[in-house]
């Protein structure tokens, strides 16, 4: 039974005469409190299914629901998570989260109502950050804070849209853990959306290979079988985690060389070589620096 | 602007863990001073300070010296230079109202303005005053007053004597021209006298035809040539003289200064004695009063019916001023503080106009494509108009509500009135509102109007889409989104263009006041272009002082704001 749904949509831009296809032919389906991630290049259209899927954006064709009724408009329950944090810079974080608590809770008192900002504040461990502006904060307290804001809002389906891209590498495993936490203490339906095939392979239940745009698409999807808790320690021990590890990886490089084929098929660059660098001086250090792009291409 | 703070204070305060291990907790809330300060010298936006006050808490002391020498010294060394060439260029640059007032004359000129101001205020003191302080002025005056002619006699000599030392070296000074003066004189005479008597005799030669008439016309021609030549020596001479006259010896002049000076003060006193004694409101009073009982004993005596009606009319006529005696005042002139309060006011009330129409109307080109393309030709259009003519177009559109008399119009009558109800006291009284300011306001307004506007719209349509998709997943409704996102992320550079718009208005504002004579500082430099009296000049360049120092204060305030509605490091960056 498939909570989360997309079928057959596709995305186009322009007009008609010179239409550009971002997404086509998308067929995605979630079950309930399953954790899924999107893995892709960057420019393949990630951002765009992400858009849809949290109802910004509406689909040229096909159509995209959530437990059976289509998405029509963006909402509280499709917790969307922004890549750039877009949090509101001249609040602080607890206003932030106010903001999102007072439009889905409307009828609680002051002091509910701040106990559960402290409650989602403490959930993401920026207690001690609550008063302060975005600007304050280090990219990874600020993409913390706006996770506490998305799931304030108490979403059905919590959508990542590259949570972690923008982190360095020591804040973003922590932050993994944390997030995987989270789910696993309060399960809700997860569609996380990366570049990163271990940070793919250690949090979803499966992952979703999409294509290289244009008319990017969703391709066969790899199920990741391993026990939960994960432990990142142990990863790189497991089997499972190795074997998924190396065929994504390997397949996405198979996109990226068939993209690049297709892409040399539809312009075939001209054949073209200097005859000449040498510079009138002979400078030559320059010389040689000049002829390595020869030899490359 | 910030993290530079922060981090200097980290630096800092490790600097000190290592000179002195186990004080630092001493140091704590003096570091908090420090910073305190530096970061509201940064908010108000002077920066200079910024060393001197590290140099005061002892940090890095060699860094801050060269600072304060680089970024204080050296930009007051260059300013004081430019005065100091202002001092030297000016006095000697002759113009047909006196030579350019220096630096000095300026600066004398202001302190006159203020003791002129200071004057206004004691004679209206003065009016006021009431029962025994009354008595108690009125012998302090005469106090004071006696002193100053005593010490304007002795001044008074002294100038004389001066002047007569003075008018002695300048005929010393002039004799040598005069003596040239006469000596050419009297040449010119007998030089005209022998042309006249060639004239005469190639005359008969040409009618007895020993000569030929041409000769006759040479002759004249070569006689006005040498006429001109001798008048124009004369001119030369009378010139030099003038010059001698026009510059009197410096102590001279300085001593008909300094009596003149004096002379004021006896003829004030003398004013404010008068006030005191005839013209203040309990005499005046009491003056009504002692008519009315008169009266009232000569109507109780009164038969004829006539003279009854005529002085039952007087008493009340009477009675009518006695209640207005209470709320005179005395009309204060306008000296130089009232008016820059009054062209403040006139900025202020145009300011908030445009503030008032801009942000809204901003607001709504920002958010709607369609309202900003039925805006941008009007905005393209009229934005470049002179205020010249909107002040025209004012005065005939905005007039027209006022008439057929605009003093007796609610809002005048409103604005000027000294008690609201008859008991609040009306803060504007002072300024003396009139259709004038209102049109100079107006003015102001329009053309503060544009930079607000077209920066409200620039800062509402360049909101961070991510921002416009966290109000829509969170369904907020357009005035929460409007409160919520739309204002906040927009202010700072509505607060930009405000800024722009209050120094416009300030420029504006002048311009307008001179053009209107509405009272303010424009009016005052039109007023003392007009008037040409030895001070005027020095006076222009005083209001044209005043103008740039509010203006610069103005300025500064604006920042502030901008940077209070800054979210980020005071750019306008989310």
């Amino acid at each position: 039974m498939s909570y989360l749904e997309m079928n057959q949509v596709d995305v186009s831009f322009g007009p008609v005469s010179n239409r550009t296809d971002v997404l086509s032919n998308i067929n995605l389906s979630v079950k309930e409190n399953e954790f899924v991630a999107v893995i892709g290049f960057s420019g393949a259209g990630k951002s765009t299914l992400m858009s849809l899927l949290a109802g910004l954006q509406q689909p040229t064709a096909g159509e995209v629901k959530m437990d059976g009724k289509l998405i029509k408009e963006p909402g509280p329950d499709l917790g969307l998570m922004f890549q750039n944090y877009s949090l509101l810079p001249w609040l602080t974080v607890n206003e932030n989260i106010q903001l999102a608590v007072k439009k889905v809770f409307p009828k609680l008192s002051k002091s509910e109502r701040n106990d559960k900002i402290a409650h989602y504040v403490e959930m993401v461990k920026l207690g001690h950050a609550g008063d302060k502006l975005p600007h304050e904060l280090s990219g990874g307290m600020r993409q913390r804070a706006s996770l506490a804001r998305t799931l304030s809002l108490d979403p059905k389906v919590l959508l990542l849209d590259e949570p972690l891209s923008a982190l360095d590498a020591l804040t973003r495993s922590e932050l993994q853990d944390q997030i995987l936490n989270i789910w696993e203490t309060d399960k809700r339906t997860v569609v996380m959306i990366t570049n990163d095939v271990d940070e793919a392979v250690l949090m979803a239940d499966r992952i979703v290979p999409l294509t290289m745009g244009p008319k990017a698409t969703l391709a066969e999807e790899f199920v990741v079988n391993m026990e939960r808790p994960r432990d990142r320690r142990t990863l790189n021990d497991h089997p499972e985690f190795m074997r998924l590890k190396t065929e994504i990886t390997l397949f996405m490089m198979g996109l990226n060389k068939e993209s690049k084929a297709a892409a040399a098929e539809v312009v075939p660059m001209p054949d073209i070589r200097p005859k000449d660098f040498s510079l009138p001086s002979a400078n030559i250090r320059l010389k040689n620096k000049v002829s390595q792009p020869t030899s490359a291409a | 602007m910030e993290r530079h703070v922060h981090s200097a204070a980290v630096q800092s305060s490790f600097g000190r863990l290592e000179h002195q291990p186990g004080n630092t907790m001493a140091d704590l809330p003096k570091d908090k001073i420090k910073y305190g300060l530096l970061k509201f010298i940064d908010l108000s936006g002077f920066k200079v300070f910024d060393p001197p006050i590290r140099l005061i808490f002892g940090e890095d002391p060699q860094k801050q010296i060269r600072d304060i020498a680089k970024f204080m010294l050296l930009p007051i060394l260059f300013v004081g230079m430019c005065i100091w060439m202002w001092h030297i260029i000016g006095p000697n640059h002759k113009t047909k109202s006196g030579a350019v007032p220096g630096p000095w004359t300026v600066w004398n000129a202001y302190g006159e303005s203020a003791r002129f101001d200071e004057r206004e205020q004691e004679k209206m003191e003065d009016f006021a005053l009431e029962g025994a302080e009354r008595i108690e002025r009125i012998s302090l005056v005469k106090k004071q007053l006696d002193e100053f002619e005593s010490e304007a006699k002795k001044l008074q000599k002294i100038s004389q004597e001066t002047e007569e030392k003075g008018n002695e070296e300048q005929e010393k000074r002039l004799a040598p021209f005069k003596a040239q003066m006469e000596s050419l004189t009297a040449k010119i005479k007998t030089a005209k006298a022998e042309r006249k008597a060639a004239q005469v005799a190639l005359a008969e030669k040409v009618t007895l035809g020993e000569a030929k008439p041409e000769e006759m016309i040479a002759l004249f021609a070569k006689h006005s040539e040498a006429n001109t030549a001798d008048s124009e020596a004369k001119a030369l001479i009378k010139a030099e003289m003038d010059e001698i006259r026009s510059d009197p010896p410096q102590e001279v002049q300085k001593a008909k200064l300094a009596a003149n000076k004096v002379a004021d003060e006896v003829q004030h006193f003398k004013k404010r004695l008068d006030i005191l004694e005839n013209s203040n409101k309990e005499v005046s009073k009491e003056k009504i009063l002692t008519t009315i009982a008169e009266k009232k004993t000569e109507l109780a005596a009164a038969t004829d019916p006539k003279e009854i009606a005529k002085l039952s009319k007087s008493i009340a006529i009477a009675e009518s001023n006695l209640a207005k005696a209470d709320e005179k005042k005395l009309a204060p002139s306008a000296t130089i503080f009232w008016q820059t309060k009054r062209s403040l006011a006139t900025v202020f009330v145009g300011f908030m106009l445009a503030a008032l129409i801009a942000i809204p109307v901003g607001i709504m080109c920002g958010l709607n494509k369609i309202v900003m393309a039925c805006l941008t030709p009007i905005i393209s259009i009229f934005r470049p108009v002179s205020p010249v003519v909107w002040l025209l177009i004012f005065q005939i559109i905005v007039g027209a509500f006022f008439l057929p008399d605009p003093a007796k119009h609610p809002l005048f009558v409103t604005l000027n009135n000294e008690y609201w109800f008859g008991w609040i006291k009306n803060p504007f009284a002072f300024l003396g509102t009139n259709p004038a300011m209102v049109f100079s306001a107006c003015t102001v307004a329009m053309c503060a109007l544009w930079p607000a506007l077209v920066n409200t719209a620039l800062g509402v349509s360049a909101i961070d889409k991510d921002h416009m998709n966290v109000a829509r997943v969170l369904k907020l409704g357009f005035w929460q989104r409007l409160f919520k996102i739309v204002i906040p992320s927009s202010l700072p550079l509505v607060f930009a263009g405000l800024r722009i718009s209050l120094g416009v208005g300030w420029m504006v504002l002048i311009a307008a006041e001179a053009l209107s004579s509405s009272d303010g500082l424009g009016k005052f430099v039109w007023d003392e272009y007009q008037n040409g009296s030895s001070r005027s000049f020095a006076n222009i360049i005083l209001a044209c002082f005043i103008v740039g120092i509010i203006g610069f204060f103005l300025d500064r305030i604006m920042i502030v704001l901008q940077k209070l509605v800054s979210f980020d490091d005071g750019s306008a960056t989310a």
